[in-house]
């Protein structure tokens, strides 16, 4: 192949390094009006009035919004419409929307803000989901507390545990992770000159946000156009809406253009967060570390809104075993509603968080079992032919066994590393192994995407897809898989991406799923272009199509060597624009409701990592040195992109397993929450293993959520191998550590 | 009014007070290469050379600046001849999202113009203040690396 498995450098990589690429900030407008949004300060209550007069009066103050300006449905939600835009009748965090302004200037509109007076009457508020189970709990929606329970099944864990040698039982916890990607959310609202309400700005998913836009202001859809602005990252948070709904609410009224960019600090406070989850999990395995039975008891905290909270509450099921074979599982998952900050989807759906869970477990059975943790992993793997626990028989590319194998090296090599520690006896090392499994696409829903690729007259090539890079390089894989049909380089071919005005339904950059669903997409819409070419080749030249194939851009006959001619000279030719169209949608099932049944993804993507690990016993401090990630992708349509997930997964894992940690009311900016730096981040050797899966545009699954899933649990198996005891709440700070390192001196003699 | 040299030109600006640097290069110089990730000195994006010196230009007022020498992305290169840094970031995937990417060639052009044969290790204290969410950082610091490692041939 010419042009897919090549590392080629992404497509948008110039205007980055110049400092050309315009983000949400950056979008030139003349004088618009500024917005500002006026947010709730507390966590429950009813409004009772909101009072504008004294903002009105401030010079430059154009207009106030509020609910009751919103001309049409005011709740959004991707699962559950349950999230106004600016709230009418009762707020259900801090941060929440209540009102808008629109000034001439951003210190007007920021002056307003302050001077809105909105009476609130407090109400109970919840903080926790076991409170909000309580009987006596107070309702944050009316519906009730609990947002969703969902059931999986498979076997008789009562058997299986009864055929157990030993039984490991644990309690996990994890906490709100900020998705803190670096670019405030801004944007540009205007109408635009087909007469359509249009916004500007960086997000995961346009035709999703058209959808929400024109329910919001009772518009049909074609008057609704939403563009991505170059996304500075992603990761989830701009799934939901984040300044879509205000811009288009003040353009739908005031007719001209305007500009909302948030604080970095508003940032922190009203993006959507990942799930904190607390997992029970009971494992039971033979002497020979065989696992007989899992049963596992999810509580999430979805916090006001519902948002992607069914989504994690269902994966985080799915996924609970872990890429094992489990012949009896019994999985009970609720996610509930509390006044926290509203969690959302984050790189992983729940996945992170469970991973933590399963692979903790078989670590403490490989420990209790004397086993070797690849080993024991080895001997549970997943294949080819075994039903997961809903009871989907895996077809192909299950590459969880030689993700084992080909790390095992590098365990050994990092115990004999190990031997030197004696020159600090403060520090201690350690190794710790996790592997991962991850299901392509929305589980169990159909999640269609769509895609053109034309051809015209003048001999231009215009391929369309509404897929939204944010980063991770959709555009450039796009691109490779339309040129190696085609067999033209990519800057032959003109990509238009991300604008409702010219594209269709891609769905989101999300569930890892651009690669394998639009990338199949794109892939059937140039073979329908190559179809088509060949067809009018055999009109023009009268030549079967049989006989004819496509090759390097050119239309070649099998029988007479000599014909070769260009599809532009075709397309010149024909006079017309040829349009070849595209649509993939995942073969999958919906779940049963009450077993879980069915066949939620049409593929798996693997991975195992190892973590080298140091930890300072006076301090608490961990430091990971090395992090080696073997990822089964299918095939890598870019292997620079992939490694490039890859290492930033890593590093993101890492942030998850030490430091990283939102704490409502407590948490406002980078200042108390903190990142890896570049001194914080381990060296990292991704290893890509090719398990070619058969329905995958040339084989490719995916990797952008898989990169990070894996690293947290092996660092904390990292840290439990090096001081022997175990932290079960992430994240493993300093006194986390510090805390198990002195219980254990506590409980030696 | 204040007058500085900007990206080698010496220029004369009208400039409230109490602007930051980064404000002056966004708004009055429509300069937007330079970002604005978190207004408080913590991320590095808005980072440019003061001096030849790492700042991070939305802690520097704009009066300040008078009389000095003030670098950024958009003067290290263009399209017809890039910086041999934003050549190696091309080339070694050093860009995701790319909103960090301006602040950390910034750090990095003024580590190198400082300390032409840096370690890792003094590479990755150089780009410390700068962060980034989406690489990692390890295809940044072997960008750089591979800089380095070219001037270093250039100089035997």
């Amino acid at each position: 192949m010419k042009y897919v498995g090549i590392g080629i450098p992404n497509v948008d990589v110039l205007e980055k390094v110049l400092g050309q690429a315009r983000y949400g900030a950056d979008l030139p407008s003349e004088s618009p009006l500024h917005l500002k949004v006026v947010r709730s300060t507390k966590p429950h209550a009813k409004i009772v009035e909101i009072l504008t007069e004294e903002a009105l009066c401030i010079s430059g103050v154009e207009r106030i919004f509020t609910a009751k300006d919103i001309p049409g449905r005011n709740l959004v939600g991707t699962i559950t419409k349950d999230q106004p835009v600016l709230a009418s009748d009762r707020v259900r965090y801090v941060g929440e929307a209540v009102a808008l302004i629109a000034a001439e200037n951003p210190e007007a509109s920021e002056e307003a803000a302050k001077k809105v007076i909105v009476i609130y009457e407090d109400l109970p508020h919840v903080t926790s989901p076991e409170e909000a189970l309580s009987i006596d709990a107070p309702l944050i929606h009316e519906k009730g507390n609990l947002l969703l329970e969902f059931h999986l099944r498979k076997g008789d864990v009562q058997t299986g545990f009864k055929e157990a040698e030993v039984i490991i039982e644990e309690t996990y916890t994890t906490t709100w992770v900020d998705h803190a990607y670096l670019e405030p959310d801004a944007g540009l609202g205007y109408i635009d000159e087909e007469g359509r309400v249009t916004v500007i700005c960086p997000t995961q998913n346009v035709h999703y946000d058209q959808k929400e836009i024109a329910s919001l202001l009772s518009l049909p859809l074609e008057k609704v156009r939403i563009i991505q602005s170059t996304t500075g990252g992603g990761f989830g948070g701009r799934l939901d809406l984040t300044v879509q709904g205000f811009l288009a609410l003040a353009t739908f009224h005031l007719k001209r253009p305007v500009k909302l960019i948030y604080t970095p600090e508003e940032v922190f406070q009203v993006i959507s967060k990942r799930h904190p989850l607390k997992i029970r999990y009971k494992s039971g395995a033979k002497k020979d570390g065989t696992l007989t039975a899992v049963e596992v008891d999810i509580l999430g905290d979805t916090g006001a809104y519902a948002s992607y909270g069914p989504t994690v509450c269902i994966r985080s099921a799915i996924h609970a075993t872990g890429p094992y074979k489990v012949p009896n599982v019994k999985v009970r998952s609720r996610m509930v509603y509390t006044n926290n900050p509203w969690s959302g989807a984050m790189r992983g759906f729940g996945v992170p968080q469970i991973a933590f869970a399963h692979e903790s477990q078989m670590d403490i059975l490989a420990r209790v079992l004397e086993i070797d943790p690849i080993e024991i992993r080895l001997r549970n793997a997943l294949q080819v032919g075994y039903e997961t626990a809903t009871g989907q028989p895996l077809m192909a590319s299950v590459g969880i066994g030689e993700t084992l194998k080909k790390i095992r090296i590098f365990t050994e090599e990092a115990r004999g590393g190990r031997k030197d520690e004696s020159r600090e006896p403060k520090i201690k090392r350690g190794i710790g192994v996790s592997s991962m499994w991850y299901g392509i696409g929305y589980t169990g829903i159909a999640n269609p995407s769509t895609a053109q690729i034309e051809i015209h007259p003048e001999g231009e090539i215009r391929l369309f897809t509404g897929v939204a890079d944010i980063g991770q390089g959709s555009n450039t894989i796009a691109l490779q898989i339309a040129s190696e049909t085609l067999g033209l380089p990519p800057d032959e071919i003109q990509l238009i991406h991300a604008d409702t005005g010219f594209t269709t339904d891609a769905g989101p950059t999300a569930a890892s799923r651009q690669t394998y669903i639009s990338g199949n997409a794109i892939l059937r819409a140039s073979k329908d272009l190559e179809r088509k070419m060949i067809k009018e080749a055999s009109r023009l030249f009268g030549i079967g199509e049989n006989d004819l194939f496509l090759e390097e851009g050119k239309i070649k006959s099998r029988r007479a060597p000599r014909i070769s001619i260009p599809i532009k000279e075709i397309a010149k030719r024909c006079g017309t624009v040829i349009r070849g169209e595209g649509t993939f949608d995942p073969e999958t099932t919906p779940l049963d409701p009450e077993t879980g049944k069915g066949v939620p993804y049409a593929t798996y993507a693997f991975a195992t990592h190892v973590a080298e690990v140091e930890v300072d016993m006076e301090t608490g401090k961990v430091k990971v040195n090395r992090v080696i990630a073997c990822h089964d992708v299918g095939k890598a349509i870019n292997p620079k992109n992939v490694i490039g997930q890859i290492i930033g997964g890593v590093a993101m894992g890492t942030g998850f397993a030490l430091m990283e940690e939102f704490i409502p009311g407590k948490t406002t900016s980078f200042v108390n929450y903190l990142i890896p730096t570049s001194k914080d981040v381990p060296e990292v050797i991704p290893i890509i293993v090719e398990d070619k899966e058969p329905t995958g545009p040339f084989g490719a699954k995916g990797v952008g959520e898989c990169a990070l899933i894996a690293t947290a649990p092996a660092i904390i198996n990292g840290i439990a191998d090096a001081i022997g005891k175990r932290i079960y709440r992430l994240p493993a700070s300093l006194e986390r550590v510090l805390e198990a390192i002195q219980k254990r001196k506590m409980k030696s003699p | 009014m204040i007058r500085f040299i900007l990206n080698g030109r010496e220029i004369e600006v009208e400039v409230p007070p109490h602007w930051t640097l980064l404000r002056l290069l966004r708004e009055r110089l429509e300069l937007k290469g330079t970002k604005e990730g978190c207004g408080i000195g913590e991320c590095g994006a808005c980072t440019v050379l003061l001096d030849g010196m790492p700042v991070n230009s939305c802690l520097v007022l704009a009066p300040k600046v008078e009389g000095r020498r003030v670098e950024t992305i958009e003067g290290i290169g263009n399209k017809e001849s890039l910086h041999p840094l934003q050549k190696s970031f091309i080339e070694f995937g050093a860009v995701q999202c790319g909103f960090c990417t301006p602040g950390v060639l910034m750090s990095a052009k003024s580590l190198l113009e400082r300390n032409p044969h840096p370690t890792r290790e003094e590479i990755k204290e150089a780009i410390s203040g700068n962060l980034c969410r989406c690489t990692g950082y390890q295809q940044i610091i072997e960008a750089i690396e591979a800089v380095v490692n070219h001037l270093k041939r250039e100089t035997i």
